[in-house]
């Protein structure tokens, strides 16, 4: 049998009917009242009714999706008059709309309180008749067409939907899908995919007046905020005694749920399987997909590219050589200028002391970085690497593309010859700090007298071209946005097809401190979002390391169940260093134990992500420093 | 399958596959109710990420993309606690100890007072088990207040609280209940009620009123028709069958009486107390703990993530494992942070709700019955 279905028959309620296929359903439209005791007595099964005809206590269910509302003023609803509202000595309901006759109550009763006559009478009257009973102190409801062609003495129009808005913020609801609880689930699937339709072809099938009021006027989406907007109205309504229940129960989920679990379907299923994503696809991710659909894909391509229970780790050593420099950029805390009292620059017994603790605590590995000093040349950092070459076993992992162009400058040298001659004197990989947004745009602004995207990135090239590897980064947060960020994917990703010299990913947040740029996107979840986004579309860089230096140890542990397989680096800072030994000893405890307790097993690695055997225990930490 | 019911995109499908979930996947879609074996089986499970898909599902299906906050004022009127649970950073033993405190009436009062031209709408007050003071402390201390600020919701004292109250005054839990109402209360915390199993809960707080105890007072309060939270501390010396054993007892109370509001899960903090060889939970399994329990608690409403035990950052993440509220801005709060949590004492209103945005939520002001203020 077909099933029968009622709507209000305005102008209002065409999108969201004129599109249901006649020949499944019989289609009737009435007023609303009438409409509304077809429901109630079980004569349709579904229809398009005012939101009182919900709120009434039955045992009804509203159809999320679509419904007739307005997020502001909605011209079709107005309380009319001669006279200002301070006058009126009586507000005249018309009831044809019980939903807009509660809505005028709500706000005589509330925003409108202070404004009106204390002893201001309220009357309900017959459909139909408000435009007549307007006069002179006497305020009149008025809705639909009526409400369109006013006679110019009514001069004072008061709109019931941006009333509500400014009162309450919120979108009101003037009518919605309700039926049964018991409604087969293709009707409702139909009338809603009508309504999608309906609303989508609003532009094709209005012109003029009736287009700008269905486009301008009304608001057809029944989202979130709209669900809050009728929750409002409702709870106001029962406290008010206007309503017998507060409570509305939707069929399902809201349709935003159903639109986005399957929109990006196809996407987030070629991230997951490695398949290569264009930059549009990429910046859709980024934007559009939930944390929980990224993290799940981004879990996937992790698993595939990383079976098993390993997690690694790297102990190493940060050396800052020189704090002096050129340069100022606007995030970095750290540079003095060369004249400044807390200038530095390390002498050889200084280093000598770090590298002999990173030595005796089992490290292989140091980076070592500094700022731009105007008078280092290429032959001090020859030298120096050659001298800690020859006295330590350590891999050195040093200089950012800005310090190699700088030495460049300063030897008057080109950036092939420095990488070179550096390397002959024992660099083993860069690492790659210093991108920040590889974009000009944002480097421009928070790093103007920095090297521009084009450099960072023929520095690496020619690193990668003599040999060399290095890891590559992100700092996100200072203002960038979904295509700045994915853009700077797609640099890397390209630099990487023609050169398979980058090692790992590493996003972290900008963290602010002492400096001028005020972040914004640096939370958790624009990490973990960008993390699995990373893990997708870098379908060529095998590693993506996780960052609890900048996100704590709990939302690094999420991310490596959201597309990162490493746990970063136990960095001996002087500080920690020189603590008591269990604090060292506690923080590669910590570090073992947050992977432990994420599900995996930690494995140490050097800085080209071989494993180098079992994890370091702190026991032996101890033994070594008290040897 | 019709398309209400695929609510899951393929990568969360198979993700769930992968962690061997599949049958769990299929449960929450036909909204059957989980087992303990079920819960046992997601306790357990290491992959969060699936974990969290499955609770972010049931969190959209029920809350959209909305996610609450309050703003509410944290009152702790003594530290004075006869108990002496193992956990706590924050009692002392007696009045005169070092650290101890007993705020007179105005003391407390004033803490309202400082706060008197902003929106604060709740006062949450919690206690410790103080033998020096008379009852009529607590019905004085909620008049005054309500005095102050009639507009304001008081939330106060844990089921520990009134269960002692009783005991000690010599009263019914129900006439406790009903003198606290007629000064003022609105509606119970849902602290005190740590783990309920009798192993745990003998070793962690032996004085503290027991499982039954616990859940008899709540029962009354919801059959008064006062509404309730609840809570469950994790990360210590519970088993997983404990931590599940607890979450199905909180189920079965709330078949009964519906008077629950909200879960909140909270994490063990190991300074300052007598349990300092135990690290406390890591986030992993705060975020997992989160998760399970909007899977679980399929009658509870809400799941609130208390942000000053577990952090801003992963307070945020949680809003996709399961969690659509966030504790409010709150103010002046003292267990936690005696028990070292490092967290900001407060955040403010803007804070809260860039978080949530960027969380891509929506935040939403409520009131204690969640209510809506309005959309931020
Ligand atoms: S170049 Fe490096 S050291 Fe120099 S100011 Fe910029 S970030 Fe700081
Ligand atoms: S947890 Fe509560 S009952 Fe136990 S000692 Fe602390 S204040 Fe007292």
């Amino acid at each position: 049998m077909r099933k029968t279905i009622a709507s209000v028959g305005y102008l209002n309620a065409w999108p969201l009917t004129s599109k249901i296929d006649r020949s499944q359903f019989r289609l009737i439209a009435d007023h609303p009242s009438a409409v509304a005791r077809m429901l109630e007595d079980g004569v349709v099964d579904l229809a398009l009714v005012p939101v009182a005809s919900v709120l009434g206590g039955k045992d009804l269910r509203v159809l999320p999706g679509y419904a007739i509302g307005a997020d502001g003023p909605v011209h079709s609803v107005l309380v009319v008059a001669e006279t200002p509202m301070e006058q009126w000595t009586e507000l005249v309901l018309d009831g044809s709309s019980r939903t807009s006759a509660m809505l005028a109550k709500l706000l005589v009763a509330g925003p409108w309180k202070a404004h009106l006559r204390d002893d201001l009478v309220v009357r309900e009257v017959e459909a139909g008749t408000g435009v007549h009973t307007a006069r002179g102190t006497v305020a009149s409801l008025v809705i639909g067409d009526a409400a369109r062609d006013l006679p110019e003495r009514l001069s004072v129009r008061v709109d019931l939907a941006e009333a509500w808005k400014a009162w309450t913020g919120l979108p009101f609801v003037f009518a919605v899908w309700a039926g049964r609880p018991d409604l087969d689930i293709d009707v409702r699937g139909s009338v809603r995919e009508a309504g999608r339709q309906g609303v989508d072809a609003i532009d094709a099938d209005y012109v003029g007046e009736e287009h700008r009021y269905l486009t301008q006027n009304l608001r057809y989406t029944f989202d979130d905020r709209a669900m809050m907007g009728l929750r409002r109205f409702a709870a106001l309504a029962r406290k008010a005694g206007l309503a017998k229940t507060d409570e509305i129960k939707l069929y399902g989920p809201p349709l935003k749920l159903v639109k986005r679990a399957t929109d990006l379907d196809t996407l987030l299923d070629k991230g997951a399987k490695g398949e290569r994503l264009t930059f549009d696809e990429g910046v859709r991710l980024q934007k559009e997909a939930t944390i929980s659909d990224l993290g799940a894909a981004a879990d996937l391509r992790r698993q595939d590219l990383h079976p098993g229970d390993d997690v690694t780790y790297i102990i190493s050593r940060n050396v800052n050589y020189t704090n002096v420099c050129v340069v100022a950029c606007k995030f970095c805390a750290f540079y003095r200028p060369k004249k400044h009292g807390e200038a530095y620059v390390l002498s050889r017994d200084q280093m000598a002391a770090k590298f002999d603790e990173l030595v005796a605590c089992g490290g292989i590995e140091v980076l070592l970085q500094g700022g731009l000093h105007p008078e280092l040349k290429i032959e001090w950092y020859e030298d120096l690497f050659k001298w800690i070459k020859a006295g330590w076993p350590l891999a050195l992992h040093a200089l950012s593309p800005e310090e190699i162009y700088h030495i460049g400058t300063v030897s008057n040298l080109d950036l092939r010859t420095v990488i070179a001659r550096l390397i002959a004197a024992g660099m083993d990989s860069i690492p790659g700090g210093g991108a920040e947004i590889l974009d000009d745009e944002i480097r421009k602004k928070i790093a103007p007298l920095k090297s521009s995207t084009d450099e960072w990135l023929e520095c690496m090239r020619q690193a990668h071209k003599l040999g060399l590897r290095s890891s590559s980064t992100m700092m996100m947060g200072v203002g960038e946005t979904a295509e700045h960020r994915v853009k700077h994917l797609l640099r890397l990703r390209d630099l990487q097809d023609e050169t398979g010299g980058f090692t790992a990913f590493i996003c972290w947040t900008f963290v602010p401190d002492n400096t001028y740029v005020k972040p914004s996107g640096n939370t958790a979840a624009d990490y973990l979002r960008t993390n699995a986004v990373s893990r997708l579309f870098l379908d060529n860089i095998k590693n993506v390391q996780a960052s609890w230096v900048t996100q704590g140890p709990g939302v690094a542990q999420a991310a490596l169940h959201m597309g990162a397989n490493d746990y970063g680096s136990v960095m001996l800072e002087e500080n920690v260093v020189s603590a008591a030994g269990s604090t060292f000893a506690m923080t590669i405890d910590e570090v073992e134990r947050h992977i432990r307790a994420a599900g995996f097993v930690p494995v140490r690695r050097n800085m080209r992500y071989d494993h180098v055997g079992g994890a370091l225990t702190v026991g032996r930490v101890n033994e070594i420093r008290l040897a | 399958m019709n398309t209400e019911m695929t609510t899951f995109s393929h990568v969360a499908r198979d993700a769930l596959a992968a962690a061997d979930l599949g049958d769990l996947r299929d449960k929450v879609l036909l909204g059957q109710r989980l087992s303990f074996e079920d819960g046992m089986r997601l306790f357990e499970c290491r992959d969060i990420a699936a974990v969290g898909a499955l609770a972010n599902h049931v969190r959209e299906r029920l809350h959209g993309d909305l996610t609450y906050f309050n703003r509410n004022l944290h009152v702790n009127a003594t530290n004075v606690c006869e108990a002496n649970c193992i956990f706590c950073s924050f009692a002392r033993l007696k009045t005169g100890d070092k650290d101890a405190y007993t705020m007179t009436i105005d003391q407390a009062v004033g803490r309202v007072r400082a706060l008197k031209d902003e929106l604060v709408t709740e006062v949450h007050i919690v206690n410790g088990l103080n033998p020096d003071v008379p009852f009529s402390y607590y019905t004085d201390l909620l008049r005054a207040i309500k005095e102050e600020r009639p507009d304001i919701h008081i939330k106060g004292f844990t089921a520990v609280e009134i269960a002692y109250y009783a005991e000690k005054y010599d009263m019914t839990v129900r006439g406790v209940l009903e003198a606290l109402v007629e000064a003022g209360l609105g509606s119970l915390p849902g602290g005190g009620a740590e783990i309920f199993a009798t192993r745990a809960r003998k070793k962690l707080c032996a004085d503290k009123v027991d499982a039954d105890g616990w859940l008899g007072v709540h029962r009354i309060a919801h059959q008064m028709g006062l509404r309730s939270n609840c809570t469950m501390l994790f990360g210590h010396i519970e088993k997983t069958e404990e931590r599940v054993d607890h979450l199905l007892r909180l189920r079965g109370l709330q078949d009964e009486t519906r008077g629950f509001q909200t879960f909140i899960p909270l994490a063990f903090h190991n300074e300052n107390n007598r349990l300092q060889r135990l690290p406390g939970p890591t986030g992993h399994d705060s975020l997992r703990t989160l998760a399970v329990a909007r899977l679980m608690l399929d009658n509870i409403p809400h799941i609130k993530a208390y942000w000053p035990m577990l952090g801003v950052k992963l307070a945020q993440i949680s809003l996709s494992f399961g969690v659509n509220d966030l504790d409010g801005t709150v103010r002046e709060e003292r267990i936690y942070h005696m028990a070292g949590a490092k967290t900001p004492q407060e955040l403010t209103r803007a804070d809260l709700v860039e978080l949530i945005r960027r969380a891509g939520r929506i935040p939403v002001e409520r009131d204690t019955h969640y209510n809506v203020i309005c959309e931020a």
